[in-house]
């Protein structure tokens, strides 16, 4: 029992193929924010018991346990919780173009929303940094309408 | 064993289509055993998940399924096998001394989320059984059940009675879905071949389920509950991979049985009741000679809460099995109750043909 | 309260850890580990009461495939339980060996661990845990390859890595050059390492010299894929004293713990900062209190982190109570994290240089406890005595713990 480098075994092709659920997910609390996004608002869902803000909202709170469905709104502006640059596309190549991706906190939320920062040199991104989302000019509901955020 | 230890209450849900995420349908089964108990998810020392990737069709299961029992921020583990294996964890973990109380909640969605047989098509051997695309759950059942009417010297008419007594006795539990009440050997022998001698009557139902079984030792079970059931003996063996082995004659089943009756001090014949883990009607009778039981069960019934013929969710069956076992015991079985039942074993199955057993003695008694 | 001591009585590895093991097939590169186990402990196949088995079976896509290899891992005929949680799946299986000797059930039982990364697609097992979660978002109008979407999540985790590291280094006043200085001692000791899998002598310099995938991680700050296996035998205190010269690894305090699957709950709003790591403390507390250490900083030997990220054993270092808060980086600086330092990290070389996923959280505590019994093979053996060391597993979606504290000495009944 030794390590054969030289040793090939045949090789033999087999897929798992998630293609093949019917999966079943809650989708209110994305639905809520989707349809916020109209107004350029955005929802999100407090427990009672705690005042946490999720954004999405789940159908419960993690930490009390209790069902949650008081639609709250947040600021459209928050604070960069964490961030990186871009550099590399998913499968590895070098980007002409860095992107600032931000984990942000909506004023008013407690949970990190996703998106990307523009109109600052990437470099000179802080955590802590207060953003604002710039919205589409014509919105239709959905997560695309905010296009990206900029520094306040 | 070295503490006693005992199952305190049981929820479990079961359907072709519970028509929620299994997140929300997790949430809702084991808020409501938190609530009946009178307890909250702080006073759970342990969580033992039971579920699997492939089923679940998330990569690591658990990811999503421990905030929803409860295990934000708390100690917990996932079992990938049927819900006795999870059982026997639970059990383990309150046995070291070092937990007092433990959730197990086990759950899939083969009724509504995932294609029917997937899982077991993803079991075979990669490089071989896959690559043929001759073997499935169903060809290899239909194989089995061949082979034991061959050797037994009897009829597709057994297959057709055993199920129907299955699925009468489902009808008057509550719990399971898949009943249909005063169901006869016709009724079973009408329904679609599907490999033969196999047909869909003799087959499990795709089910959408959930089961949560909350266990604790002896001082805490006694704090939550006037009634618990003890867990007396657990035992498990592994076969080798199909087709090498007998399926007619499993070792796996006798060695597994054996183990939990010598754990627990009594003689299969002592059972009251077993609840089975028979996927397709003819392994029941495989399981009971496994067992060393007579066909009929003798003096155990056998499978009276309509067994897996009234919902099999793949990981939380064998836990539904210890939870029939735990009503039971618990006098609390309503029209399927067993008269007296002191001692009851639930079953629970892996693999192709039945390749890996697990079963748990219990008993109304302390013992 | 502990009913029984157990310990770690041997460990066996596959001949090597490499990225693509092409003279093997699945079960036949698990059965290596397993001989090697029974070799290395003297023991017999008869004289394993119980199996317990683990790996991320989505990544080469078979389901359960302990069934399939019942054979080439002795288990028929045995108990055999499978567990899997994520990147910890190693740890959480020799956990499970551990309370299945401690429960009095069984005295020796055997833990198994792998992974055969070139057997399937990692990328595509790392998306299947949120996949369905990201596309109900899309449904809702994520750009999936946008700003917002899986670039972010570097299509796997190293995205999600990303945030977590900018947000270590804010927090704990390390600079980026200290994940190159901590990649570049990792790799180092890897390469003393024959089980190792990246195994090159590599300098600071080298570790800049690779570019950035997401600022401030490089390529140089990640894991390797690798294929290897894992075993360790568990046995109980009454069978380590008739069976064994007495020269074991004692398990005396284990954890675990779970918080919200924070950096890819998509559906549900992101709770907690990847950075923050509360289960960590919450399964470290816990296992330090089993195993009688009252303050883990003086008291610990060494340290086995799971680090799939290069800044990531500094921040584990404060997490698991080894530092205070933001210290981590001026001990790597004082060379206290070096082999010969006062708390060696990784000396390993961690999961950073070899990664066989469903193995790698076993290899933490395998790693004590071979320098606790003095068994090291190669150059990475710690030269102190090693008396009490903390393991690490990591995974979920980054929001899993384990912990296992190993030591040269039983707890005391």
């Amino acid at each position: 029992m030794a390590y054969n480098k030289d040793l090939e075994t045949r090789e033999v092709q087999a897929t798992w193929d998630v293609t093949t659920y019917q999966y079943k997910l809650d989708g209110r609390g994305a639905k809520v924010l989707a349809d916020g996004m109209k107004e350029k608002t955005i929802r999100g869902i407090k427990c009672p018991q705690c005042g946490r803000v999720y954004v999405p909202g789940p159908t419960y709170c993690r930490v009390c346990y209790i069902d949650i469905d008081d639609v709250v709104d947040c600021s459209d502006e928050g604070v960069v919780m964490s961030y990186c640059i871009e550099m590399a596309d998913v499968r590895g190549n070098p980007m002409d173009e860095h992107r600032v991706s931000a984990m942000i906190k909506f004023d008013g939320a407690d949970t990190w929303f996703i998106g990307t920062v523009h109109g600052i040199d990437p470099m000179d991104v802080k955590i802590g940094m207060k953003v604002k989302a710039i919205w589409k000019d014509v919105t239709e509901g959905n997560l695309g309408d905010i296009q990206r955020f900029e520094p306040v | 064993m070295q503490r006693k230890v005992a199952v305190v209450a049981q929820k479990q849900i079961n359907s072709a289509d519970v028509g929620m995420p299994r997140e929300r349908m997790l949430y809702e089964l084991v808020k409501s055993l938190y609530e009946e108990v009178g307890i909250s998810r702080d006073d759970i020392d342990t969580f033992v998940l039971c579920s699997n990737d492939f089923n679940a069709g998330h990569t690591i299961s658990n990811v999503f399924e421990d905030c929803p029992v409860g295990a934000y921020m708390k100690d917990e583990t996932k079992v990938e096998a049927d819900g006795v294996w999870a059982a026997t964890y639970a059990l383990a973990r309150i046995l070291s001394g070092l937990y007092e109380t433990a959730l197990v909640v086990g759950n899939s969605q083969g009724g509504s989320v995932m294609r029917p047989y997937l899982m077991m098509d993803y079991q075979l051997a990669p490089v071989y059984d896959r690559q043929l695309g001759l073997l499935n759950e169903l060809s290899a059942a239909g194989l089995q059940a061949h082979a034991f009417l061959a050797k037994k010297g009897l009829t597709p008419d057994t297959l057709d009675e055993i199920a129907a007594r299955n699925l009468a006795d489902a009808a008057k539990n509550p719990d399971a879905f898949n009943g249909k009440a005063g169901a006869s050997a016709a009724d079973v022998a009408a329904t679609d071949m599907l490999y033969e001698p196999l047909r869909k009557g003799h087959c499990y139902p795709f089910t959408d389920g959930a089961c949560a079984l909350l266990i604790a030792s002896e001082e805490k079970a006694k704090k939550l509950t006037d009634r618990p059931a003890w867990i007396r003996g657990v035992g498990d063996s592994i076969d080798t991979y199909y087709p090498e082995r007998d399926v007619v004659d499993v070792k796996s089943v006798k060695l597994a049985g054996e183990r939990a009756a010598a754990m627990a001090g009594i003689g299969l014949k002592d059972l009251d009741l077993v609840e089975l883990s028979a996927k397709f009607a003819h392994q029941e009778p495989i399981l009971l000679e496994g067992l060393g039981l007579p066909a009929d069960g003798g003096a155990a019934s056998v499978s009276p809460s309509g067994g897996a013929f009234g919902a099999y969710a793949f990981n939380a069956a064998g836990l539904v099995r210890i939870a029939e076992c735990f009503k039971q015991l618990t006098g609390s079985a309503g029209d399927t109750q067993v008269e007296g039942a002191g001692y009851a074993l639930a079953h629970g199955q892996d693999g192709l043909c039945m390749q890996h057993n697990a079963v748990m003695i219990m008993s109304s008694e302390e013992g | 309260m502990i009913m029984s001591n157990v310990a770690i009585a041997g460990v066996g590895y596959t001949p090597v850890f490499v990225s693509k093991r092409k003279d093997v097939n699945i079960a036949e590169m698990i059965s290596e580990s397993v001989a090697t186990a029974l070799e290395n402990t003297g023991l017999t196949p008869d004289d394993i009461d119980a199996v317990t088995f683990g790996n991320m079976q989505t990544f080469e896509g078979l389901n359960m495939p302990h069934l399939w290899s019942a054979e080439h891992i002795l288990a028929v005929d045995k108990p055999t339980i499978r567990i899997s949680t994520g990147g910890t799946t190693g740890m959480s299986t020799l956990q499970a060996a551990y309370y299945y000797v401690a429960s009095g059930l069984y005295d020796i039982v055997m833990a198994v661990s792998w992974e055969k990364q070139s057997e399937g697609d990692s990328q595509v097992g790392l998306a299947g845990i949120v996949m369905p979660e990201a596309m109900v978002m899309v449904q809702h109008g994520l750009d999936l390859f946008g700003g917002g979407g899986l670039s972010a999540m570097g299509g796997g985790s190293t995205g999600a890595a990303s945030f977590q590291a900018m947000s270590y280094l804010h927090h704990s006043g390390a600079d980026p050059e200290h994940i190159d200085k901590m990649a570049a001692l990792e790799r180092s000791n890897a390469a003393l390492n024959p089980y190792a899998h990246l195994r090159k002598k590599t300098s600071v310099e080298d570790i800049q010299a690779t570019p950035f995938i997401a600022w401030p991680l490089r390529f140089g700050h990640t894991c390797p894929t690798s294929d290897g296996a894992t075993t360790c035998i568990v046995m109980s205190e009454e069978k380590v004293r008739k069976m064994t010269d007495g020269n074991v690894a004692w398990i005396t305090g284990l954890g675990s713990a779970t918080s919200d699957p924070s950096t890819a709950n998509f559906l549900e709003g992101q709770l907690t900062d990847p950075a923050e790591q509360e289960p960590a403390r919450i399964a470290s507390a816990k296992a330090y209190k089993m195993a009688g250490i009252k303050d883990p900083s003086r008291e610990l030997d060494m340290a086995e982190m799971y680090n799939g990220f290069a800044h990531q054993s500094l921040m584990w270092l404060e997490k698991l109570g080894c530092c205070k808060e933001g210290e981590a980086h001026k001990l790597l600086d004082a060379g206290a994290l070096n082999i010969d330092g006062e708390i060696p990290t990784n000396a390993s070389g961690g999961v950073f240089s070899t990664n066989a996923i469903g193995a790698s959280a076993m290899n933490r505590p395998a790693e004590c406890a071979l320098q606790i019994m003095g068994k090291i093979e190669g150059g990475h053996k710690i030269p102190k005595k090693i008396r009490k060391a903390v393991s690490h597993g990591w995974g979920g979606m980054f929001q899993y713990v384990t912990v296992m504290v190993l030591a040269d000495e039983p707890m005391k009944s």
